[in-house]
């Protein structure tokens, strides 16, 4: 077998029959790492040590026939903001490069616990985009490639998590995202990014940019692979205070699945997209019920942009007081935490109060749908080497991500074809709070009705 | 520039312009002023004095005490 793009059902099912062995898949995986990560910028450190350590302890356990779960012996990469202790997390930024917790994130010790081997610590714009970059090279590992062209994005900021999964580096990754973060990587490198409800998976050890809007997520082959991941890491955490108590089991809704497509959804959305975006809900026609609504207008992108600058400027009170900003990599980075500290409280608060309209807007628009549909980017993937307004300009509003990630909501992403250049296309699938399993179902019935997730790039594959 | 982006404007500069590149300042100059034109999209939505912020504060106490 072998386990290099294999879906994670099929991993688990070869490493509990004893087929492959947990140290033979984390050998292969580190070997790959090590081999291509530098070919995109994906890795920033490979946690070998750790790994075979790991893989040890899984390959004993299941020879005593103690599996702890479908992750059980799997290797996967996070995000360089979860913490870990022992290896350094630079949260990709040049003057964390030598910063070392002393212990894990909550979502690393949960992984732990599901009996999955962490490989590496992947490649992330730094301070996950926080200090406003306008370009691909914001990462002091360099900017990240996806595996579909050199020359092109793997999208961010959770980069190395997109573009590591995509070139069978890892079997899945964990991305973050405050707005865009996991949905951006999984569109630019062509696989399934899940951005689970806010306080569904605790933020504890992982690196704040904003309280109120940070989610963790996973990025995998497939959308099953990411129901699968999630359920190992969603959960109440008494040291997160955001944290949900309602439980998660993956379950997938099989009748009645209704899906909204919001009106004028792919206005001003470059033509590639929108041509793939139209043919996806062709193929969502075929199994579930789909209907237009209509968003009122409300200042979404205002409210959530508003919350964004005031709790980083907050959360990276001290570093912008110590002018730590001059050692990033991205000039516009360098003086970007300046202007955030402009925000008036008040105006801060008045998103706070507009919040709660805007939540009760998406409810009272998404209920009795399992999802609303949209193109996941409205813009082809962008250049490597130049700013995005010049490699990639577009008029459309990113209303959809405003109100997702303003309000906390649910969305997966999936490829939806590609372009004429041979790069991916997404569609995603966003939730009403809760409803990971509805925007999933949606998502894994419409692959299994598509071939884009069966396709990987060449250069990468065995 | 509205005399509001010129104002706060002016006390970012205040408070950091030891830490800004000469070369960097209109950038930051235009920051602001997207800063405010944001926050006056906000201004526009009335809302009324019982509209709360979207997170509501509870005293704390330890547990079993």
């Amino acid at each position: 077998m072998n386990p290099v793009y294999a879906p994670l059902r099929e991993l688990s099912r070869s490493v509990r029959s004893g087929e492959v062995s947990p140290v033979k898949l984390a050998e292969t995986f580190l070997e790959r790492l090590e081999t291509h990560g530098p070919k995109l910028n994906a890795v920033v450190t490979l946690t070998k040590d750790r790994a075979i350590r790991q893989a040890v302890r899984a390959e004993e356990e299941v020879k005593e026939g103690r599996i702890r779960g479908p992750l059980h012996g799997v290797p996967w990469g996070g995000k360089d903001l979860l913490a870990t202790a022992e290896t350094p997390t630079t949260w990709g930024a040049a003057p964390f490069r030598d910063q070392v917790f002393d212990s894990d994130a909550a979502v690393v010790e949960r992984l732990d616990d599901a009996g999955a081997i962490l490989a590496a610590k992947l490649a992330m714009i730094e301070l996950a985009g926080g200090m406003g970059y306008r370009q691909p090279n914001a990462s002091f590992t360099g900017p990240c490639a996806t595996p579909w062209s050199p020359r092109h994005w793997s999208g961010g900021s959770s980069s190395g998590s997109g573009a590591a999964v995509a070139a069978g580096l890892v079997p899945f990754a964990i991305g973050s995202e405050t707005w865009g973060s996991i949905l951006s990587p999984a569109n630019n490198c062509g696989i399934a990014g899940l951005r689970p409800t806010y306080g569904r998976v605790s933020r504890r050890g992982a690196m704040a940019l904003s309280w109120t809007l940070d989610k963790l997520g996973p990025l995998c082959l497939t959308a099953d692979d990411c129901g699968i991941v999630l359920e190992a890491i969603a959960g109440h955490d008494p040291k997160d205070r955001s944290t949900s108590k309602r439980l998660y089991r993956y379950v997938l809704k099989r009748d009645g699945l209704r899906v909204a497509v919001p009106k004028g959804v792919t206005d001003g959305v470059a033509e590639p997209v929108k041509r793939n975006f139209e043919e996806a809900m062709r193929v969502v026609e075929g199994f579930a019920e789909v209907e237009e609504i209509e968003f009122t207008e409300f200042p979404y992108g205002a409210v959530t942009r508003t919350i964004l600058n005031a709790e980083a400027a907050a959360a990276f009170e001290e570093f912008t007081e110590r002018g730590l900003a001059r050692g990033l990599t991205a000039p516009e980075c360098r003086y970007g935490p300046y202007a955030k500290t402009a925000v008036l409280a008040v105006d801060y608060l008045k998103a706070l109060r507009l919040r709660e309209r805007m939540a009760r807007i998406a409810e009272d628009v998404m209920a009795g749908y399992d999802a609303v549909a949209a193109p996941s980017r409205a813009t082809t993937v962008p250049r490597i080497d130049e700013e995005f307004r010049k490699s990639t300009p577009g008029t459309a509003r990113d209303i959809m991500g405003a109100l997702g990630n303003g309000v906390g909501l649910p969305a997966v992403s999936v490829p939806s074809g590609f372009d004429e250049e041979g790069l991916p296309t997404g569609i995603q699938f966003i939730g009403r709070a809760y409803g990971e399993n509805c925007v999933l179902s949606i998502a894994v019935e419409y692959q299994s009705r598509t071939v884009w997730h069966k396709v990987h790039p060449e250069r990468f594959t065995p | 520039m509205d005399s509001e982006a010129e104002t706060l404007f002016n006390l970012v500069k205040e408070k950091y312009g030891d830490k800004i590149a000469p070369g960097e300042l209109d950038e930051v100059r235009k920051a602001v002023e997207k800063i405010v034109e944001t926050s006056m999209e906000l201004r526009e939505f009335e809302l009324g004095n019982w509209d709360e912020p979207f997170s509501v504060f509870k005293p704390y106490r330890r547990e079993n005490e």
